[in-house]
């Protein structure tokens, strides 16, 4: 397999490549990881529009009428786009945002980078990968324009909000929502297609960190980036084929009428009927949080494993714990295959089921804990450079902790019968989400950017990016869970009809400024990201003075990665050895003399 | 200096996020009071976790913001060098493993009590709830524990009541609701109960509650039930997404002082529906946005 690779690549080396072939349809995962970072920030910005509007709705819920601001406006839009705008949100920000930026992006561009490789695998599978996503892309953002709408129940999509179908013949409308007909199947056939591209990543991830890792990269050699990737491919690969199969039954549920999750008494809208079924909702809601469960640590391994080394590097210091460190993430994926059932505490599931998904839940904790001591651990006694790559990956490990310990008040059943479906859940989701995931790609994006593009971000700029969004993002956040508490529930179009969220409405309102405000300070990262690119500092070939293998080829590397194959002598976290000079020790490095060799 | 600066940056914002929920309490920013028989153990839970997570907050965050302070980076230091410590690395997986694990165990006794059906208390009164897009309906029998309950919550009966989203109970009642749903997934919300618990389509869901608190007080001259203090206007909210009507499925809560009284209201209610129409439902179908 790895000879007739590495014939291949040679072949390629031989002759310059179309513009078309290298940058458009590239087999290079280099390319591919950029492809798959610039379709991130693009639909990052469109969940984030998003986001604003549902924030616009929630903090103002009968118009805007400030004494201290100049603009009184008094429209409104109505709940059924609200739904939507919130449903699409969370749709792109999870499966065209975040998990296209982690493992599309990052995995793309580090996998074979930090292990020495010269490509991925299976280029054209890797290819193919990212092509599989225009047709999801273009479905998805086409779906806002269909008769009806985007699909409005929200990213989990349950029957039969989502499914309820007319009788065959009379088209595709629903009888639940005007957002569930075409702009439904939309969001099905859009979600086939990320399943279809993910799993074709996660096969190539695999077999990539399997088979073609240098010579004495060994897997207790591999950087915790790798780690995470490598666990991350396994967690896809066993997840996804459920997902694509609820996906497929909502789809001839909603096509065909098929009653996969339509009660054997058919239900009734107003005063239609649809007739008998024969399935069961809660069916849905298993299959789904089958997958999504495990999707949620999709989400967050790659950016804990991106963090660790971005720490381990700017804290000039040996990462704490290393083989704790895998073994944690090995833990995180393995429990986080048996706690599906914490979402569905209060759906009418045998709460007997409840019990025993709460104790594998709230274990689930345990190795968030050892990661984030252990994280500790590598900045207690350390030489820290406050890099901006450094930064976010403090704030990832800072706001990952309230995000870690917010989730066990949702697991324990007792309390989560209060607590489940309010705005606590919201602000759990977006620390984990936002303030740890969206922060580990920030810090991935600064420390990376120099090996993709060959040139240094701004330092300044992207401190006071920093600095803003870091403020911005607690004063939008944070509040939810005060309001979480209050019981105020998710997904209102106006809370304001209710006598016992009186009180936290201002909160509302200022959580709708504050969003307003974080959005504005993603300008300066937009400039700065742009700006860089084709006027940044020229960067050599290590700017950080990192051990991990992606810093001994060029910046930005060639087609092949490496002038010559590295060959691996030591552990990615050699730093501040007392018996050298230099302060780090490149994994390729040759053994410097007079110092002794490490026993791993 | 400046370096240095990173760390107290850090503590602002965190120190700042731990006191807004820290005044929480005093500015009206937390659980509404509870009235329900198991909202105790809910919220000592409750109270026991934010107590563990609270001591874990501040041990991270403060040993974080330390570090980044103590540890910021001088020109020509080097750090230490040191790969990890097996006996620290047993501390903080043993410790946190024990206190979870005890966490998890103290929640089984009051999900028990709360959602298992085996051990749900009899009832001393049975009304069966059905939600649609989007208002909730409440079917009472012209008793307030009619024979065979299970059954009658299938079987509609002639002399049942019907109101919509008004629930009626007595102070101190084992409540026994049985939930249903004619269209989507809904879910009953009484945040004052600590109750929640999902609609599911082509079942029937068993729910109780006990309210220990009274709000109303059935006025027969007017016919109409009066709060007993304004702010114990106690609603029912829809907390699983049902549409776009579903932020205003909106509904209260009486609970009578003494099962007198609410048996007063019954019989008004009953008569008013007696010279109601004979149509059976008497809210029309809601309009659709």
């Amino acid at each position: 397999m790895s000879v007739s690779h590495s014939h291949s690549a040679e072949a390629h080396a031989h002759h310059e490549l179309s513009f078309l072939r290298k940058y458009i349809f590239s087999e290079d995962h280099k390319i591919i990881g950029i492809q798959f970072l610039f379709s991130g920030l693009i639909f990052f910005l469109i969940g984030g529009t998003l986001a604003l509007l549902v924030r616009l709705q929630v903090g103002f819920p009968k118009g805007i009428n400030l004494p201290w601001f100049p603009i009184s406006w008094g429209g409104r839009m109505s709940p059924d786009f609200y739904a939507m705008v919130f449903s699409m949100h969370a749709t792109i920000m999870i499966f065209f945002v975040i998990i296209p930026l982690l493992t599309g992006a990052f995995g793309n561009f580090t996998i074979p980078l930090m292990i020495g490789a010269r490509d991925m695998a299976f280029p054209k599978l890797n290819m193919m990968s990212y092509w599989f996503m225009w047709p999801a892309f273009a479905v998805i953002l086409s779906s806002f324009f269909v008769e009806g709408g985007a699909g409005a129940s929200g990213w989990t999509s349950y029957p039969l909000l989502a499914s309820a179908t007319m009788p065959a013949g009379e088209g595709f409308h629903s009888p639940a929502s005007p957002h569930s007909g075409i702009g439904q199947i939309c969001w099905l056939v859009a979600l086939l297609f990320v399943g279809v591209s993910s799993m074709m990543g996660s096969i190539n991830y695999m077999t990539t960190i399997i088979n073609l890792r240098a010579p004495g990269m060994t897997m207790f050699r591999m950087p915790m980036t790798v780690w995470a990737m490598f666990i991350t491919a396994i967690l896809q690969s066993m997840a996804l084929p459920v997902l694509t199969v609820a996906l497929i039954l909502q789809l001839l549920d909603k096509t065909i009428n098929t009653t996969f999750f339509l009660p054997p008494g058919g239900m009734a809208f107003g005063n239609w009927h649809t007739g008998p079924g024969g399935g069961q909702t809660l069916l849905w809601q298993h299959l789904f949080w089958f997958y999504s469960h495990p999707a949620v640590y999709i989400m967050i391994l790659p950016a804990m494993g991106m963090v660790s080394d971005i720490i381990s590097t700017f804290a000039r210091k040996h990462l704490f714990g290393y083989k704790p460190m895998v073994l944690a993430i090995a833990g995180i994926a393995g429990l986080g295959f048996i706690v599906w059932g914490h979402h569905m505490f209060q759906s009418g599931m045998d709460p007997r089921l409840g019990t025993g998904f709460m104790i594998a839940t709230i274990m689930i904790a345990l190795p968030s804990a050892v990661k984030t001591f252990n994280w500790l651990g590598t900045i207690w006694g350390a030489n820290i450079q406050y890099t901006t790559a450094m930064l976010n990956a403090l704030a990832f490990v800072a706001m990952f902790v309230i995000g870690g310990l917010s989730g066990i008040f949702m697991a324990a059943t007792p309390v989560d019968v209060y607590f489940h479906d309010t705005y606590f859940i919201v602000a759990h989701i977006h620390y984990v989400l936002f303030m740890s995931s969206i922060f580990g790609i920030f810090g991935g994006i600064y420390y990376w950017f120099p090996k993709m593009f060959g040139r240094l971000m701004n330092e300044k700029w992207g401190k006071v990016h920093f600095v803003l969004t870091f403020l911005f993002s607690n004063c939008t956040f944070f509040p939810m869970h005060i309001i979480g508490i209050a019981g105020h529930p998710r997904r209102y179009y106006d809370s304001t009809l209710y006598r016992f969220l009186d009180n936290v409405q201002p909160l509302n309102q200022f959580m709708t400024i504050s969003a307003f405000l974080l959005a504005l300070a993603q300008i300066i990262f937009l400039v700065n990201f742009f700006w860089s690119l084709f006027r940044g500092a020229k960067a050599g070939a290590n700017p950080w003075h990192s051990n991990t293998l992606e810093w001994t080829a060029p910046s930005p590397p060639p087609h092949g990665n490496f002038v010559q194959t590295p060959i691996v002598r030591r552990g990615p976290y050699e730093y501040g050895n007392p018996d050298m000079e230099e302060d780090y020790l490149p994994q390729a490095e040759p053994q410097p003399s007079g110092i002794p060799a490490p026993a791993h | 200096m400046q370096q240095k600066g990173w760390g107290i940056f850090f503590g602002v914002v965190l120190l700042a996020a731990f006191l807004s929920i820290a005044v929480g309490p005093l500015v009206g920013w937390w659980l509404p009071a509870n009235v329900s028989s198991f909202g105790p153990d809910v919220d000592y839970l409750y109270y026991v976790i934010l107590g563990f997570t609270t001591f874990f907050f501040l041990l991270t965050e403060v040993l974080l913001v330390w570090a980044m302070y103590r540890f910021a980076g001088r020109p020509g230091n080097k750090s230490q060098y040191v790969e990890g410590h097996h006996r620290l690395e047993m501390l903080w997986t043993v410790v946190p493993g024990g206190i979870l694990l005890y966490i998890a165990i103290a929640q089984i006794s009051a999900w028990e009590r709360i959602k298992y059906q085996a051990k749900m208390p009899d009832p001393d009164l049975v009304m069966q709830v059905t939600a649609r897009q989007w208002d909730w309906t409440m079917r009472y029998a012209d008793t307030p524990l009619p024979e065979n309950h299970r059954r009658w919550a299938e079987i509609p009966n002639f002399d049942d009541i019907y109101l919509p989203d008004e629930l009626h109970c007595w102070k101190g009642a084992n409540v026994r609701i049985y939930l249903k749903t004619n269209d989507v997934l809904h879910s009953l919300f009484l945040p004052q109960l600590r109750l929640k618990q999902d609609a599911l389509p082509g079942k029937t869901i068993p729910v109780w509650f006990n309210a220990t608190d009274a709000n109303t007080r059935f006025n027969a001259s007017t016919g109409n039930c009066e709060w007993t203090d304004k702010n114990k206007e106690w609603e029912i909210a829809c907390a699983e997404l049902c549409g776009g009507g579903h932020y205003r499925m909106r509904g209260l809560l009486y609970v009578h002082e003494t099962k007198d009284d609410y048996l007063n209201w019954l019989k008004h209610a009953q008569k008013a529906a007696r010279s109601r129409q004979p149509e059976k439902k008497a809210t029309p179908v809601a309009a659709k946005d």
